[in-house]
């Protein structure tokens, strides 16, 4: 019987037919479609980044070649050599890890602990003060970031400006980058856990404290993590404050904005120079800026991805 | 008598209890050992504990936020200058407001420019996330490396790495993200609509249709943390209503509408919402770059100004849609 003759059928086989021929098209042009679609929008992410290592292993000769498309067509490290040098990479790699891993810390830390806070107690004032933290998430740092400057120059211990301090001590009070995100996402976890656990702890003899130290905290690890990487990615990538903050440590966010004219002086010994003439180094500069948190992200993958999921954002 | 464990510092509810309890001769005992201020009922301990755990916050919170929020909009009402590292403030009223609405030729451009440009791109991203991830949450070969590929950007996105990437790539001119608006700007999607049959139907439509499509580089960049949202919402999707819907014989326009929609409600709010922030706090978009150059220039009353004008209208915007959308979203639980 073939597929396309309707002879000798009642009206239900046809109907039931169709049904089936439907089925089994959508089943095979689904894939596939979806396949192109997935590809397709890989590919735009994956192009400037593929433009970049192609970039960064070429010599500055073959970039006006029409002939080169992705392969360079002699790989040559110098490139990388000579950024490691202008960007100062080692020092400027211990002050960004520093400078991040110190105040993810911290901010991981209180951002939980101010959480749990909101999570699991009733106190007067709790709506209002958690709209300021919604308000936190909303308001830019372009607003605010003048003020604490000036508030930071004129510290009475001395003035902040240029120290780690400007990064650690925002972070120390649950106030620094995107805290307002990270104390919702601790407060939704927080909410979820069930009750039973801190009553258990109560009968136990555990005071608020110990409950969220010894009971509520090795519960809530995989939120910890996430929270913490999130943080370190969001202070690696952070141009903004720490331009204004920290601009004489040189992190490595400060590094980059400033990578042009730091790659001219090393290459060419003077700063004006087209950015055309620099492109190989650029390349090579922002690929060492990125790579280690793009090896972290190679290996700790699933805590960014899952970590959402899990979190408690949803639902 | 079993007296339960009297763990004095811990709680006091056991305390209280024990007060009011049957046992006169402990009451009075407890009575008069223990200063009448501990007599506080736990639920207030309670809060207190909260008041405890959110204290850094409190302190961080007016010292690095409220402080400088009010000192912000003091600012606005005054004209500033820098003079030997210090600030001078002159008070000129509303001038500041008045200059950036009534006389700047450029503030008025950018700001529409900027709020054009934040609602178009959150109907676009919360539409297209959905889509990727409904196409991300099916069951396929490669699916861990399309998801890890798709959030990729959130992790170089943010950085100033991304801006050297693309500057680079317009620079060189051949190359790039130019070429990816070369490809869809010119003739394809010219060339499809008119397919299609819908070119020329309405100018508004055919532009619009243009800006998605050059704009694509930018739409993917930016929704790595939307798809991951959406995702996440999508695994709360019950087996039981997807089993349902297949014995029912749904087709999967069906199954999106009547199930994955409803149940995936809630979070398109919380990606406005976040889609939303992301685009109007985005260092690149117009009137943020004004805001920049005016704090290079530490021409801070004016900066606030036009800042506050901006985060004003933002904020309204942002209260209505809330009000609207969250009238329309299915809560599975209340």
């Amino acid at each position: 019987m073939s597929l396309f003759s309707n002879k000798g059928l009642s009206e239900a086989e046809i109907a039931h037919k169709r049904y089936k021929i439907k089925h089994r098209v959508t089943s095979i042009a689904g894939p596939i479609a979806r396949f192109f679609v997935l590809f397709g929008m890989c590919f735009v992410i994956m192009y400037p980044l593929m433009y970049m290592v192609s970039t960064a292993f070429s010599p500055q000769a073959e970039m006006s070649d029409p002939s080169r498309i992705w392969i360079p067509k002699k790989i040559i490290f110098s490139n990388l050599v000579d950024a490691w040098h202008a960007m100062s990479y080692p020092k400027t790699f211990w002050t960004t890890l520093y400078l991040n891993l110190g105040s993810s810390l911290i901010q991981v830390l209180a951002c939980a602990l101010t959480g749990y806070g909101f999570a699991r107690f009733k106190f007067k004032g709790q709506g209002f003060l958690f709209g300021i933290v919604i308000m936190m998430i909303i308001v830019p740092p372009q607003i605010l970031s003048i003020p604490v400057f000036m508030q930071f120059f004129n510290f009475p211990l001395g003035s902040l400006i240029n120290t780690p301090f400007a990064m650690y001590l925002p972070a120390l009070f649950a106030n620094g980058l995107r805290a307002g995100l990270f104390i919702l996402i601790f407060r939704q976890f927080f909410k979820g856990l069930p009750k039973e656990l801190e009553d258990a702890a109560y009968l136990d003899g555990c005071g608020p404290f110990k409950t969220f130290v010894r009971v509520m905290a090795p519960n809530a690890g995989s939120s910890f993590l996430t929270v913490f990487l999130f943080s370190i990615v969001w202070y690696w990538n952070d141009s903004y404050v720490s331009v204004i903050f920290v601009n004489n440590l040189a992190p490595m966010s400060v590094m980059v904005q400033n990578l042009s004219m730091h790659m001219a002086q090393q290459i060419y010994g003077k700063t004006d120079i087209p950015g055309t003439e620099l492109i190989v180094w650029m390349e090579a500069g922002a690929l060492l800026s990125i790579l280690p948190i793009l090896i972290m992200y190679v290996f700790l993958q699933k805590y960014f991805t899952e970590g959402i999921e899990r979190s408690g954002i949803v639902g | 008598m079993s007296k339960p464990n009297v763990n004095l510092d811990a709680t006091e509810l056991e305390v209280d209890t024990q007060v009011e309890g049957a046992d006169t001769t402990a009451s009075e005992v407890k009575s008069k050992d223990k200063p009448k201020k501990l007599r506080i009922s736990y639920e207030r301990k309670k809060g207190l504990y909260g008041y405890g755990f959110i204290s850094l916050w409190i302190i961080g919170t007016i010292y690095f936020f409220l402080i400088p929020i009010a000192k912000s909009i003091f600012y606005s009402f005054h004209k500033t200058s820098l003079e030997s590292g210090k600030l001078n403030l002159t008070f000129v009223g509303l001038n500041n407001f008045n200059e950036a609405l009534f006389k700047s030729p450029t503030y008025i451009p950018a700001l529409s420019a900027s709020l054009t440009e934040v609602w178009q791109r959150v109907v676009i991203i919360v539409i297209f996330s959905l889509f990727i991830a409904v196409l991300l949450n099916q069951k396929f070969r490669g699916r861990v490396v399309a998801r890890a590929i798709f959030f990729l950007p959130v992790i170089i996105a943010t950085g100033p790495v991304i801006g050297i990437i693309n500057g680079d790539m317009v620079n060189q001119g051949v190359q790039g993200a130019e070429q990816f608006n070369t490809l869809f700007e010119t003739d394809l999607v010219g060339k499809l609509m008119e397919f299609i049959g819908i070119y020329n139907i309405s100018q508004q439509l055919t532009e619009t249709i243009q800006t998605i499509t050059s704009d694509i580089f930018n739409l993917v960049w930016n929704s790595g943390v939307q798809i991951l949202i959406f995702l996440a919402a999508l695994q709360t999707i019950p087996t039981a209503a997807r089993e349902a819907a297949e014995v029912e014989g749904a087709t999967a326009w069906e199954y999106f509408w009547k199930i994955t929609f409803p149940y995936v409600s809630p979070m398109i709010l919380a990606n406005i919402i976040y889609t939303v922030i992301d685009c109007f706090t985005d260092p690149n978009n117009e009137v943020m770059r004004m805001v920049v150059s005016m704090k290079d220039q530490w021409n801070f009353g004016y900066m606030s100004a036009i800042a506050w004008i901006y985060f004003a209208i933002v904020g309204v915007a942002l209260a209505v849609v809330i009000l609207i959308v969250s009238k329309l979203v299915h809560y599975e639980v209340d």
